[in-house]
């Protein structure tokens, strides 16, 4: 009977393996949560409480404001491929199979179109849409990867865009949910996937 | 109790030939080092297993090229297809 259960367990890894990416961590989800939170809090407490405490132009202050999202893009996205290069290759898998392949490209699709979008926003200064539209667009990216990956993912997502709309209907307290959506909820799920998945397979 | 195990197909009692089955049934296709690294078997243990499951007509080979490295896909058959999910129902109906 065992035999059996062992024959089960092998046709199911083998399917999983060969279509989903597993590889991801869930420490990249603290991390990129924690860059969220500091870009969230430096946009907030630096430029949009008070604008009268700088002497920044109205174009300096959205430049400042992209700065501030590359580099929370960056501090998230370079841990993450990081980390997941170290898993990958402790499972012994490649980091840039199939399965990664199709997972980057379904993301793209809706990331590159929502970001787009919001950087015609940012450049109208309409800074609710694009706080909203972020969200949105990330959320829908999430559902959309969700079947290639664990699928806590799709779970993520639909977090996520309940939070944008929350957050477009809010308005003044846009920023809020935007740091509630990239920020606490990365945090919650990366230890939860953390402690479901890595650190069982570590110990 | 003959009738179920009746149901179990005898070219998959082994593992790595139920591996290839499972990873071909959810793919379009796969190639030899794919398969290779997913079960992290040795070239020449894939390759009997492959053959074995090629004779039975449950897979099929298709010889490209990647460049100028020939690349062998295999891709599940139609008769693969059935005796696969076959063999599930029956390990199922064995464990309920």
């Amino acid at each position: 009977m065992n035999e059996r259960i062992e024959d089960i367990r092998v046709i199911r890894e083998m399917m999983e393996k060969s279509t989903k990416f597993l590889s991801l961590s869930g420490l990249s989800g603290v991390i990129a949560g924690s860059a969220a939170i500091l870009g969230a809090a430096f946009a907030h407490f630096y430029l949009l409480r008070d604008p009268s405490l700088t002497d920044y132009t109205h174009t300096q202050e959205l430049l400042i404001l992209l700065a501030d999202a590359v580099a929370v893009i960056l501090l998230s996205v370079i841990p993450a491929v990081w980390l997941s290069w170290k898993k990958a290759k402790s499972c012994g898998q490649k980091l840039l199979g199939r399965q990664a392949y199709r997972i980057l490209y379904n993301l793209a699709v809706p990331l590159v179109a929502g970001g787009l979008f919001c950087l015609i926003y940012l450049f109208k200064g309409d800074l609710r849409t694009v706080i909203a539209g972020t969200l949105l667009f990330y959320g829908l990216a999430l559902v959309n990867v969700s079947k290639y990956t664990y699928g806590e993912i799709h779970y993520l997502g639909l977090t996520e865009i309940v939070l944008a709309l929350a957050a477009a209907l809010s308005g003044r307290y846009g920023l809020l949910f935007w740091t509630l959506g990239f920020g606490v909820c990365h945090i919650v799920y990366g230890l939860a996937m953390y402690f479901k998945y890595d650190r069982k397979s570590n110990g | 109790m003959d009738n179920i195990i009746a149901g179990l197909d005898k070219i998959f009692e082994s593992r790595i030939r139920l591996g290839i089955m499972s990873v071909l049934s959810v793919n379009e296709s796969a190639d030899f080092n794919t398969m290779k690294e997913l079960m992290q078997l040795t070239d020449g243990n894939l390759a009997s297993h492959i053959k074995a499951l090629e004779k039975a007509g449950y897979i099929r080979s298709a010889k490209t090229f990647v460049g100028r490295k020939p690349n062998t896909t295999y891709t599940i058959t139609r008769l693969g297809q059935k005796s696969f999910q076959a063999h599930i129902d029956a390990l199922e109906k064995l464990l309920k």
